[in-house]
């Protein structure tokens, strides 16, 4: 059984997906009413074992379509009825459908834009400052990494702890009396540095997100850079390109891709930030640091404003998915373009 | 098989058999406050219970713990859902009107009356109905240390300069007091003296730690200030009273001792852990703080610094008084309990004395009347405080059980932050304030 393309005497055969094509190299009758025969043979065989294979596709995809549907389907459709309705945790189960009174109530408040404005502030600086980081790191340590595997696991550890944690432990690092840097800058320079105060806290909370987060980069851009052939590199070397030239125009480039990938996560990922934040400072003096998270958080369970904060959820995911298609639609017409 | 074989697998098989078994035993599930005092308290109540004799084994009492965090959240979630996992619930006096559609009211021993006291036994209750057994009550003290305010009141330049710093900041000279005679003014007197910033030649870095994180809690400290002043969420008619004179004065003060440096600058990311690790320094003069703290920072072993220096009197007063916020946290039943008899008989049970006795000397905190907790002063002589300053100073704000209790207090942090912080006037805050209250409290 043919499953792939193939040559024949006769001229190119091309078989793709149960569909053989021919391309005539030599003009060859003989050949060519074989090749219509075996045509015949393969399009009834493929034809015959389709169905069979569509067959044990569905049985094979139905555990994750009845997984989708149940674990994210149900809490969709409930999300998108809670989001039109008048309900309290007393009405869960009989809410009483109110139109787009709650979207209004979302677009209307101040407190929601500022949530935004901080998310999506959060999400691009650490992004940026993590990859930034990560790039420098990966390719600075890559000679001393490539000779000392463990120290990946080294760099690899702040990644291993809970981002509650994390916040946590530096409530007790910044706290005045009890932590390290403020008993240092106390006793050495006579400061009392405000870390979570309303000017700082911003700015702290983004150090925290990206001492965190950095490692994670690091990870990506070094198995990048590790992939890049050995080859090119000494191809490079040969025509004179310096380690400058060299990383400018042909290593990133290569790792561009990555690099997008890299900042897209972290963007996606300090853009939805809660743990930390709501550890450290919760949603801050004022909300000032509360994130959009943070915000449908404290609508649902503190306010009590179930619908307002479902609400927001469907904002946030109308514009998540607007923003991923047009970004997936953008790099699908590069991809043409380039064809 | 030999027969050594088949004991061990015999025993092996007795052993898991009584494992499972076990838990089948306790029919009564109480979910309880994880983690501190008064889990300590509880188990050892629920020992108790469960060793009588009359008790019977499908009403014995099994307690389950979670996290602290978000508890609230977790419980609201897990009630409207109709849970059955537990029969008895913790329960807040802030949070009665939360939980009460999911909850029945009790009924309590014929001695409970005797034992808490009407005051204590309402912190339980909602429109008029008792939901739950008042184990412990939770209080403020104002939290100082003598040494230094007895060398002030001995020393007459120190008086002076006293007296200079109270005129310049608060616009009156004003003379070192006993802490139990502290007006809100001579708090921040003291507070601001005590301040190396505002006085170079003070002994502590700080006068005084305030609690201003956006969290709930934190108001709930905060608004003995403007109660002092006379100041109440509303009126007898329902109308919203916060945008009043009362209310300005507390966020006042505080915003004063904020921007004065009598409050380290990082007070706007503290709360309950981070104030007692400031007073603890042995850099601050003088704090109010829960009565849980007290164990802490009376202990040799957890704050040597202080230890033996510190002393605690009721909040200051104000113009209409002296207030300190209460609010009790006991246990009430789920509405959907599945053993709601052996629930309702235990509940009786703790709401006596001998239930009361034992969660007290059991690391507990149960607001108790002074014949009752007469019988174990010597062992717990804060619990003595407890009860007279529950009894004389303590108050709830009206519709401080309200549904919206909880929410009232999340709106009030959000705004009063804000303006103590510089992001907002102090209009501006008292009128957002205002209009929320209304549409939460309407």
């Amino acid at each position: 059984m043919m499953t792939g393309g193939g040559l024949s005497a006769a001229g190119h055969v091309d078989i793709r997906h149960g569909h053989a094509t021919w391309a005539p190299g030599a003009a060859n009758p003989a050949g060519l009413a074989m090749f219509k025969t075996c045509q015949m043979q393969i399009g009834s065989m493929t034809k015959a074992q389709q169905r069979p294979l569509v067959q044990e596709f569905r049985l094979l995809a139905t555990p994750v379509v009845v997984f989708l549907l149940v674990f994210l389907g149900f809490p969709a459709i409930v999300n998108l009825i809670y989001s039109v309705s008048e309900v309290s945790f007393e009405t869960l189960r009989q809410p009483e459908l109110s139109g787009f009174k709650n979207f209004a109530a979302v677009w209307s408040d101040g407190a929601f834009w500022q949530a935004s404005w901080f998310s999506f502030r959060f999400g691009l600086l650490t992004a940026v400052l993590e990859c930034a980081l990560g790039l420098f790191l990966a390719i600075f340590l890559s000679p001393l990494i490539e000779r000392r595997s463990w120290l990946m696991a080294i760099l690899m550890l702040p990644l291993m702890v809970a981002p509650a944690l994390v916040g946590l432990m530096y409530r007790l690092v910044l706290h005045e009396f009890v932590g390290p840097v403020p008993y240092y800058l106390w006793t050495y320079f006579g400061a009392s540095l405000s870390f979570l105060g309303p000017g700082s806290a911003f700015w702290t909370l983004v150090v925290v997100e990206t001492l965190q987060w950095t490692p994670f980069a690091l990870l990506l851009f070094y198995m990048a850079y590790q992939a890049i052939p050995s080859e090119i590199a000494e191809a490079s070397a040969m025509d004179g390109a310096r380690s400058h030239h060299r990383l400018w125009y042909i290593e990133l480039p290569l790792m561009l891709p990555t690099i997008v990938v890299a900042l897209l996560i972290r963007f996606i990922d300090g853009f939805r930030v809660f743990d930390n934040v709501y550890v450290l400072t919760g949603s801050g003096p004022g909300g000032s640091t509360a994130s959009l998270s943070i915000y449908i958080y404290e609508a649902f369970f503190k306010q009590g404003a179930i619908g307002k904060a479902v609400a927001a959820s469907v904002i946030l995911f109308v514009v998540s998915f607007a923003v991923l298609y047009g970004l997936n639609f953008i790099a699908s017409r590069r991809k043409g373009a380039n064809r | 098989m030999t027969l050594a074989t088949m004991k061990r697998g015999a025993l092996l098989a007795a052993g898991i058999a009584s494992l499972l078994a076990s838990p089948a035993l306790a029919e009564v599930t109480v979910l309880g406050w994880p983690g501190g005092p008064e889990e300590v308290a509880l188990r050892a109540a629920a020992d108790t219970y469960n060793a009588k004799s009359d008790v019977a084994e499908k009403d014995k009492v099994e307690l389950l713990f979670f996290n602290r965090d978000g508890f609230w959240d977790k419980l609201q979630a897990d009630l409207a859902a109709g849970s059955k996992a537990f029969d008895l619930n913790l329960l807040a006096t802030y949070s009665i009107g939360r939980y009460a559609p999911f909850m029945e009211p009790v009924e309590l021993s014929g001695e409970a009356k005797a034992v808490y006291g009407d005051s204590v036994l309402s912190t339980m209750q909602y429109e008029g109905k008792q939901y739950g057994v008042p184990t412990d009550l939770s209080l403020h003290f104002m939290y100082f240390r003598k040494d230094l305010i007895d060398t002030l009141m001995k020393d007459d330049a120190a008086k002076a300069k006293y007296a200079e710093i109270s005129e310049k900041y608060l616009g009156k000279k004003l003379e070192p007091k006993a802490p139990d005679e502290w007006s809100w003014d001579d708090y921040a007197a003291t507070a601001l003296y005590f301040t190396q910033a505002v006085n170079p030649d003070s002994p502590t870095r700080y006068g005084t730690v305030l609690q201003l994180k956006n969290l709930l809690f934190n108001i709930m400290i905060w608004q003995s200030v403007p109660r002092a002043y006379g100041a109440n969420w509303m009126d007898d008619s329902g109308k919203i009273t916060v945008n009043s004179d009362a209310y300005r004065k507390g966020l006042e003060i505080y915003k004063l001792l904020y921007d004065n440096g009598a409050t380290p600058r990082d007070s706007l990311s503290y709360e309950f852990a981070e104030a007692n690790a400031a007073f603890a320094s042995g850099q601050v003069a003088a704090m109010l703080q829960w009565n849980a703290a007290a164990g802490d920072l009376t202990s040799k072993e957890k704050s040597p610094a202080v230890a033996e220096v510190t002393d605690t009197v009721a909040p200051p007063a104000g113009p209409e008084g002296r207030f300190t916020h209460i609010h009790g946290l006991g246990f009430g039943l789920n509405k959907n309990a599945e053993n709601k008899e052996g629930a309702a008989q235990f509940l009786k049970w703790l709401s006596s004395k001998e239930a009361a006795l034992i969660y007290a000397k059991n690391n507990g905190a149960p607001a108790l009347t002074p014949e009752v907790v007469a019988e174990v002063a010597e062992a717990r002589p804060d619990l003595v405080k407890l009860g007279e300053f529950a009894g004389k100073y303590g108050y709830v704000m009206n519709g401080g059980t309200s549904a919206k209790a909880l929410s009232v207090y999340e709106l009030q942090a959000k705004e009063f932050t804000g303006y103590w912080s510089g992001q907002q006037s102090i209009d501006d805050a008292l009128a957002n304030t205002e209009k929320g209250m209304a549409e939460l409290l309407k």
